[in-house]
């Protein structure tokens, strides 16, 4: 029935917007693959960036597409949540960094500090959840959101004034400075080490969702929230659950984003989180697959494309719109194909 | 017996949530921030009163239940001691060991504060006792009745509310002459006791006295004909308008500006309330319009912009404002389909990308990159006008303040017009239940698309206005914040409510320049704001009564909700 109606202002502008778009993808790529501005090493070293920024951005999206799951809610604070890790677990590494421990045993030291991280994050987490979203179950949708857009300020100005505004720079390891290769492919230590260790959390979440009770919970709930209830799971429980789970993973973020970066500070929780939760969109939200690949892709996405768009049209420093291209992404998807990549249409 | 274990631990309970809030507050720096601002000076200062209201609060909360008057009030002393047990334990861990390091706020300067100087075991004593007492006073206030509470609590605030108005009272107070009620008022920055004593009295007794004074007014104005009435109600809004016409006069010119911010935020405030309270769209772009309203006021008026056209601001204004609508059309047009939350994601996205673009290299021709454009003309054209009768100088934030005024007169008057109009109530419709409205023959995407283009005229009037007031624009201008700042004003005040976006800017815009030492922690009480309204009352401070009913909807439904819905669609 959907073909036969009136063409409405709306789809005019629409199907401007897809035109536009694919024109200018398709114009930008071109001219700029046919300069030659960039050389294929640097293509390279831009795809692995993006490939470790992405599994950051994969760790992060998990969290938000675990909650959607569960309460069909978007937990805007999950981004400070992130950030809450990575800044906490940076005086734990600051510490042991200047008692030589980190130095001296760097695989146990960093994996102290990820579990710091990971620990305050879900405690945080479960606060959230306890205190700002559990007394709102069952309001109209747009209350939760209003109080996670609330939670979101509170949480990253309440550590500016905790821990102070200035920006905080991680301990370097000499044991991940340099390269190494890697099939042939020269990669960054740290981006191999984030890489892999993403990698590795993120199968310990796959394997906690599939084939634990708890995570057969999880996906009860998420299918749907009264069954799951009558079948005896206590959805509160679950739900909190999920939560921690989601912070546990925001904080291995925090952290694994330090090693990238160098650096943390108070408000770095925004732009991560919209962009964690632009690639849990891209996936489909709510699938977990979906995140992943959505967070890598949007990664790669975003360290490669205002290089491979922009440059063509002789843009003056691309680099300056990297955010503006997550942020397309987001707009697009969610206009062009809410249900995500790997989701189907809902009710259609 | 088990009454009295029931009320031992929510005591404890309590004590244990005062405590760490206390902890909370005296860590972020709100403690210290406002350590030197005296309430009654030498009794008490602001910063102090924040380290007693947790205990005080919750003890009034623990007292609420159990039974006989000696044990809630033992509960109350008992939540008061808890708190300050934990305080305690906090200042002499503190005085043993540097935790500078992590939290940058606990300096010597906060503890010594807090100890009140005289070293860590007798200030946690002292702090101890105050804390319980303070629990035994919440707990006292809840036990007496209704008639005792109401004017004692109203005077007590209006105690802290009059000492945080010297900066602005005493100065001005000093300019009309009257110094000598500056001199018996104020003293240090802070009420003098005797002053202190005054102002409680006379809230107290204007708490008593007001409900019956009002009263017996509407009972005369009831009695008289309806001519007189109408007469009546005329004259209260002309008083309303002179008052307003003359408040920068008597406000000076420090708190002109800050009525300037005032009224700019209410302006936003209007427009985002027509899209988020009207229409029910979640707007988180909303400074979008903002921004292109500012942008493109200074490349039409400025001479010395991309443009080089120079147009008088009145001339400028009817492009602007229809530059905005188009530009609501344009991003509301592909949103609008979407579903609520995802609505507010796509707009926070729109938003973001224009401050972006406006900050960008690529369009630094057009809008200057992080420069921006210099030189726009004052509102008006001149920069100071005497208006000869009352002897009135107008300049600077004066002279912004009055077509400010006018515009969000104008802004309410529409708002208000559509709220009751056919229009209006289609969005109530659509905001209530959309597939219902569409099914009763509202087009649900024209009045979305108008609710939009509404919105974003009256965003992008703020943004000519901000412009011409400033002389200047930068990006820098338009973060995020200002959608969120915007958003807190409507939730504070009530969604749909137009009193309610007054009484939300002045709280969360005035408020704050007037207390200096708060605007670091402006965000932070922006967040608190928006969780604790949508938790405690989702309906504002000045609620709109269809809005009321919709949100308690739930409650009332409660075994209909329960039912699985089609909530995934």
């Amino acid at each position: 029935m959907r073909r036969f109606r009136r063409l409405s202002i709306v789809d005019v502008i629409l199907l401007a917007l897809r035109v536009v778009v694919v024109v200018g993808v398709a114009v930008g790529s071109w001219a700029t693959l046919s300069a030659g501005q960039l050389r294929g090493d640097q293509w390279r070293d831009l795809l692995v960036f993006g490939v470790a920024q992405g599994s950051v951005y994969a760790l992060i999206a998990l969290g938000y597409t675990l909650v959607y799951g569960v309460l069909l809610m978007i937990n805007f604070a999950h981004g400070d949540v992130f950030m809450f890790g990575g800044m906490t677990a940076f005086f734990v590494a600051d510490a042991l960094s200047r008692a030589g421990f980190l130095e001296a045993n760097p695989i146990l030291g960093m994996t102290a500090v990820l579990l710091v991280a990971m620990f305050s994050s879900m405690v945080l987490a479960i606060l959230l959840e306890r205190l700002a979203y559990r007394p709102l179950r069952r309001a109209p949708r747009l209350v939760p959101l209003i109080t996670a857009i609330g939670a979101s300020l509170f949480i990253s100005n309440s550590v500016r004034g905790l821990y102070g505004e200035q920006v905080k720079a991680y301990p370097a390891l000499t044991i991940l400075q340099g390269k190494v290769d890697l099939l042939g492919i020269p990669i960054l230590k740290t981006h191999l080490v984030v890489i892999i260790s993403a990698l590795l959390i993120m199968l310990a979440l796959y394997w906690f969702v599939e084939r634990t009770r708890t995570g057969r919970a999880m996906r009860a709930i998420s299918e749907d929230k009264d069954t799951a209830a009558l079948m005896g799971i206590n959805v509160d429980r679950i739900i909190a659950v999920t939560f921690a789970v989601g912070g546990m993973l925001a904080g291995a973020a925090g952290v694994l984003y330090a090693l990238v970066f160098n650096q943390v500070h108070w408000f770095m929780g925004f732009l991560p989180g919209i962009k964690a939760f632009t690639a849990a969109v891209l996936g489909g939200i709510g699938n977990i697959i979906g995140a992943m690949l959505g967070g890598l892709s949007l990664g790669v996405l975003e360290s490669v494309a205002p290089a491979l768009l922009l440059s063509g049209f002789n843009v003056p420093s691309p680099n300056q719109l990297r955010d503006v291209v997550a942020f397309s992404v987001l707009v697009l998807v969610l206009i062009f194909r809410p249900y995500g990549i790997l989701g189907r249409p809902e009710g259609r | 017996m088990n009454d009295g274990r029931g009320l031992l631990r929510r005591a404890l309970w309590f004590g244990f949530i005062s405590g760490a809030l206390v902890l909370y507050l005296i860590t972020v720096g709100i403690v210290l921030a406002f350590s030197a601002r005296n309430t009654i000076t030498g009794v008490v200062a602001l910063g102090r009163l924040m380290l007693v209201a947790p205990p005080l609060a919750l003890g009034f909360v623990t007292a609420a239940q159990g039974t006989g008057t000696a044990r809630r009030l033992g509960a109350g002393l008992l939540t008061g001691l808890a708190s300050g047990l934990i305080l305690a334990i906090f200042l002499v861990f503190v005085s043993a060991v540097d935790i500078r390091g992590i939290l940058v706020r606990v300096s010597p300067a906060l503890t010594t504060f807090v100890n009140f100087d005289k070293g860590a075991t007798t200030g946690a004593a002292i702090n101890v006792a105050i804390a319980g007492a303070a629990g035994l006073l919440g707990a006292g206030v809840r036990v007496m009745t209704a008639r005792f509470r109401r004017p004692l609590v109203s005077a007590a605030l209006g105690v802290v509310i009059v000492s945080m108005l010297e900066p602005f009272l005493y100065p001005r107070l000093t300019d009309f002459g009257l110094i000598v009620i500056g001199r018996f008022l104020f003293d240090h920055k802070g009420l003098t006791v005797v002053a202190a004593i005054v102002v409680f009295a006379i809230f107290a007794v204007a708490t008593v006295g007001w409900p019956i004074a009002r009263r017996a007014t509407r009972q005369r104005i009831a009695a008289t004909d309806p001519g007189t009435q109408a007469t009546i109600r005329g004259m209260t809004l002309l008083v309303l308008i002179l008052f307003l016409l003359a408040l920068p006069q008597i406000a000076g010119a420090f708190l002109s500006q800050v009525l300037v911010f005032v009224g700019l935020y209410t302006l936003l405030a209007l427009g985002l309330n027509i899209v988020v309270g009207y229409a029910g769209l979640l707007d988180l772009g909303y400074v979008a319009f903002y921004a292109v309203g500012s942008y493109l006021t200074a490349l039409l008026t400025s001479p010395i912009s991309a443009l080089h056209l120079g147009l008088p601001f009145w001339i400028a204004l009817p492009i602007v404002i229809l530059g905005a609508a188009l530009t609501g059309l344009f991003i509301g047009a592909p949103v609008l389909r979407l579903r609520g939350d995802y609505l507010a994601i796509v707009t926070l996205g729109f938003g973001e990308i224009s401050r972006i673009l406006f900050l960008s290299d690529a369009l630094k021709p057009w809008f200057g990159g992080a420069q921006g454009i210099l030189s726009v003309p004052p509102l008006l054209g001149v920069n100071h006008i005497s208006v000869p009768i009352l002897g009135w100088e107008l300049s600077g934030p004066t002279l912004t303040y009055y077509p400010l005024l006018f515009f969000c007169a104008v802004a309410a008057f529409v708002a208000y017009r559509l709220k009751y109009s056919r229009v209006g109530r289609a969005w109530n419709a659509m905001r209530e239940d959309e597939d219902v409205a569409q099914a009763t023959g509202v087009n649900t995407v024209n009045h979305k698309l108008l609710a939009f283009a509404l919105g974003a005229s009256v965003g992008c009037l703020g943004g000519a206005v901000f412009v011409t007031h400033l002389a200047s624009v930068f990006p820098g201008t338009f973060s995020i914040l200002v959608s969120i700042t915007v958003l807190s004003i409507i939730i504070l005040g009530g969604m749909g409510s137009i009193p309610g976006v007054v009484v939300g800017s002045l709280a969360l815009i005035g408020l704050p320049e007037l207390l200096r030492e708060f605007a670091e922690f402006k965000l932070l009480v922006y967040g608190g704001v928006l969780v604790v309204m949508m938790v405690a009352r989702p309906e504002g401070l000045v609620p709109d009564v269809t809005r009321r009913r919709e949100l308690h909807e739930a409650e009332a439904a409660e075994p209909v909700e329960a039912l699985p819905s089609s909530e995934g669609a």
